[in-house]
Order: structure tokens, then C-alpha cells, then sequence
């Protein structure tokens, strides 16, 4: 699944474009608010669902080599999480859809 | 207001609040108003700068104040529309923008203001200062002390043999502005050393665990990473408070956050046997009252695993 499916899917606006936007596949998702459990995950280049909106979403995105952070019901992500993004080269997307709408959306196509 | 007492306070931060002058931590650039203004504009030049206070002047000099409990009082009384000349507070008590911090700090505990006027040596009105600035101004210089002793120790450590790194971070408690930084910096390193993703993942995962602990549960402490060829070693030193029962703090799910630190998105009592999970070697040592060390090691070469 690429970035751009992902935007699709969810109806999201692209916050911050890695320089991989148009090159990723993106296999596999995490949905989670509770980034200590994000850090448990063993997937590599996760995409990241979430909705919540601080810097520590971008660090353990980081940590765990994420590909990019989804932020969902619509929450506008702090400056200084857009400004990391930017810094660790991380995409952030923003969706109007709640968390568990985001997540089967997205599900339904990875799965596919 | 300010919490800091001359008493009881730590010697640097005395030496902090003599060396620092309420120029450094006033905000400039004040938006004023004339005594002729009525209060009602007064009303919106506050809203639009998101300020408390006004200082009138006449012909530049400064004669009165008008604040946001002026504006209420107005509104409630009906003379919003009336000149700040008539209403202002002329009591009034300016610092000087040569003055330690610390005359500022007795000047809020003395007056019971929300904000002073800071004027020069003209008498021309430079700024103003309020208990906010004055508790921000201090964090900031407290954060640049501490980034300045990082590079010293940094600089200070025995020279460490060529393919080596040795890099030491101070990290304070609830400081949730640089949380992470440390084990970022460690994944950057790895990445340019072309240390394996797999492994980098596993590195910064221990780490950046290690740095919320200090973060969320310590009373602040230090991360120490030394690398080579063929291993990374993370170390988490702390002040305190230590850990009553390990066993309990190595088991899955248990946890000490509170609510505020959930709403952040940390304490799910995983941490600590998340680092053990992903480290090769693992270790920890902690007494209550002094403090916690934790040592977790990543072998980056296949055959130097034990």
C-alpha cells in the first residue's frame, strides 16, 4: 500500500511528505495511544495510527523505524511534532476519522 | 507566586537568580496606550496580544498601568468606554532593567502584582515582566547551564580509542521538551556507523525506554551510551527515588504512572521488561532512597552474543 492509498483511505491530509512518499509499501499497521506499547511492536516500517497529538508520537515513531504517524479524529498536530517530523524525515498524515474507522479502513486494504 | 525560596533554595540557582537582570527575562516590545485611549481599546489590545497589563503613557513617559482586573472591573461597573487617564493605577512600582532577578522575585512576593513596568536608566519604559516570565527566563537559562555542562563532560571524558563513541546526556525529570533527544541522537549515530535497522531499532527501543523511565519515574539522572565495534552499551544512572520491589517493576503491566503521565502516552508498566526484551544483556541495581542504574547491552555482531 502506498502513501497515497493511505491519504485515500482516510480521508487525510499529508501534514509532512517524507522524502519516501512515493516509494514505500507499506505493509503492516499499528493503532495505539499508549506509545509504550508502540514500543513492544517488532513489525518494521509500521504505519502508525494514533490520536494522539504530542512530539513523543514522532520519537517512538522513530524508535521503532516507523515509516509514518497517521493522527486521527481530526486533532491537529502540536507545531513541534510537525517540526520532528520534518527533522527525522517521518511522513505525518491527518484524518478526520476516528481511530477505529481509520484503522478498519486501512485493515481492509492491507489486507486485501 | 514564584516558587523559590532564598532559604532553601539550591546554591546555583541562587547563583542564577544574582547573575540574570530583568532584561534578560522581560518581554519587550510592550504594546502601551495613552491616557486618552478608552478602556474598551485597552480590551482589545490585550486580546490580540494575549497580555494582562497595560502601561499607559504620556508623551512617552510612563504614568499608569491598566490591568486585565481594571478592564473587569469596567466592564462590570459600565465605564468600558471611558479614558484609561481616569481609571489606570498611577501607585505605580517599576524595576530597573539592571536588576538581578531576584529583586523581581521579592517585588512579586512584596507588591502582590501580577506584573511590573521595566524601565532604563533614561527612565524610558523597555518592557514589562511578569512572575510568568520570570519562571520561564529561569528554565530556559537552567536548560542552557545544563546543555553547556553536557558539552563539558562530553569534552571533559578520557579520549576514547578511534571507532569508539562515548556520549553522556543529562536528562531531567518531566522534562518532556527534550524527552527522547538522547536515544535520537543514538539511532543517528548507529545509522551512520551502518549498524543494521534491526539492530538500530533494538538499541534505540532500550534506550529511549530507559530515558522515559528517567523522565517519568526519577528525580532526573544521566544516559550514557558507549559504542564499538562490536556492541552498544546504554547505562540510565538516577538520583532516586530507587525502586522498592524489582521483581514487581520487571513484571509486564505493572506500573507506577499516574494519569498525567498516561495522557502522554507512557506508563503501561512495560519499560522495564521491554528493555530486558530487546537488550542481549541486561542488568539492574537499585536502592531507595539513593538511586537506580541500569545497564542494558545490544551485541551488534553476529558470534559476540553470549
Amino acid at each position: 500500500m502506498t502513501f497515497d492509498q493511505v491519504l485515500e483511505a482516510v480521508s487525510g491530509q499529508a501534514v509532512h511528505r517524507s522524502s519516501r512518499w512515493g516509494n514505500l509499501d507499506i505493509r503492516h499497521a499499528v493503532t495505539c495511544d499508549l506509545m509504550s506499547d508502540v514500543l513492544v511492536t517488532d513489525h518494521d516500517e509500521i504505519l502508525l495510527i494514533t490520536s494522539l497529538p504530542s512530539d513523543q508520537v514522532a520519537r517512538t515513531a522513530d524508535m521503532v523505524g516507523a515509516c509514518g504517524v497517521v493522527l486521527v479524529n481530526g486533532k491537529p498536530p502540536q507545531p513541534s511534532l510537525v517540526e520532528l517530523c520534518g527533522e527525522l524525515d517521518l511522513t505525518l498524515i491527518r484524518s478526520p476519522l476516528g481511530s477505529f474507522e481509520a484503522s478498519w479502513k486501512l485493515g481492509e486494504r492491507l489486507l486485501r | 507566586m514564584i516558587p523559590i525560596d532564598p532559604n532553601a533554595s539550591p546554591s546555583a540557582l541562587l547563583e542564577l537568580i544574582y547573575r540574570l537582570k530583568v532584561k534578560d527575562i522581560m518581554t519587550s516590545g510592550v504594546k502601551t496606550a495613552e491616557p486618552s485611549t478608552q478602556l474598551r481599546e485597552i480590551q482589545r489590545i490585550m486580546r490580540e496580544n494575549k497580555v494582562s497589563g497595560v502601561p499607559i503613557l504620556d508623551e512617552g513617559r510612563l504614568v499608569g498601568m491598566i490591568s486585565v482586573d481594571d478592564i473587569i472591573r469596567a466592564l462590570d461597573q459600565g465605564y468600558i468606554d471611558s479614558p484609561a487617564g481616569v481609571h489606570m493605577s498611577r501607585q505605580l512600582v517599576a524595576l530597573e532593567d539592571d536588576m538581578p532577578v531576584s529583586f523581581a522575585i521579592s517585588s512579586f512576593e512584596k507588591y502582590r502584582y501580577g506584573r511590573f513596568p521595566v524601565i532604563n536608566k533614561q527612565r524610558t519604559l523597555v518592557g514589562i515582566v511578569t512572575s510568568r516570565d520570570v519562571t520561564s527566563g529561569l528554565l530556559l537559562e537552567m536548560n542552557r547551564t545544563l546543555e553547556e555542562m553536557e558539552r563539558t563532560l562530553n569534552a571533559q571524558s578520557a579520549p576514547v580509542p578511534v571507532g569508539q563513541v562515548k556520549r553522556v546526556f543529562i536528562v531531567q525529570q518531566f522534562d518532556y521538551e527534550n524527552a527522547g533527544r538522547a536515544s535520537t541522537e543514538l539511532k543517528k549515530i548507529l545509522n551512520d556507523r551502518g549498524v543494521e535497522r534491526p539492530l538500530q531499532r533494538r538499541a534505540a527501543v532500550a534506550s529511549y525506554e530507559l530515558e522515559m523511565n528517567l523522565v517519568n519515574h526519577s528525580l532526573g539522572g544521566r544516559l550514557i551510551f558507549h559504542i564499538d565495534e562490536e556492541r552498544v552499551v546504554i547505562e540510565a544512572i538516577d538520583k532516586g527515588p530507587g525502586i522498592p520491589d524489582l521483581e514487581k517493576a520487571m513484571t509486564e503491566g505493572f506500573s507506577t504512572a499516574n494519569d498525567w503521565i498516561r495522557s502522554l502516552g507512557f506508563g503501561a508498566g512495560m519499560g522495564l521488561p521491554n528493555t530486558k526484551r530487546v537488550a542481549d544483556e541486561f542488568d539492574i541495581q537499585s536502592t531507595v532512597g539513593k538511586g537506580t542504574q541500569v545497564k542494558a547491552v545490544i551485541f551488534l555482531k553476529a558470534g559476540t552474543a553470549p
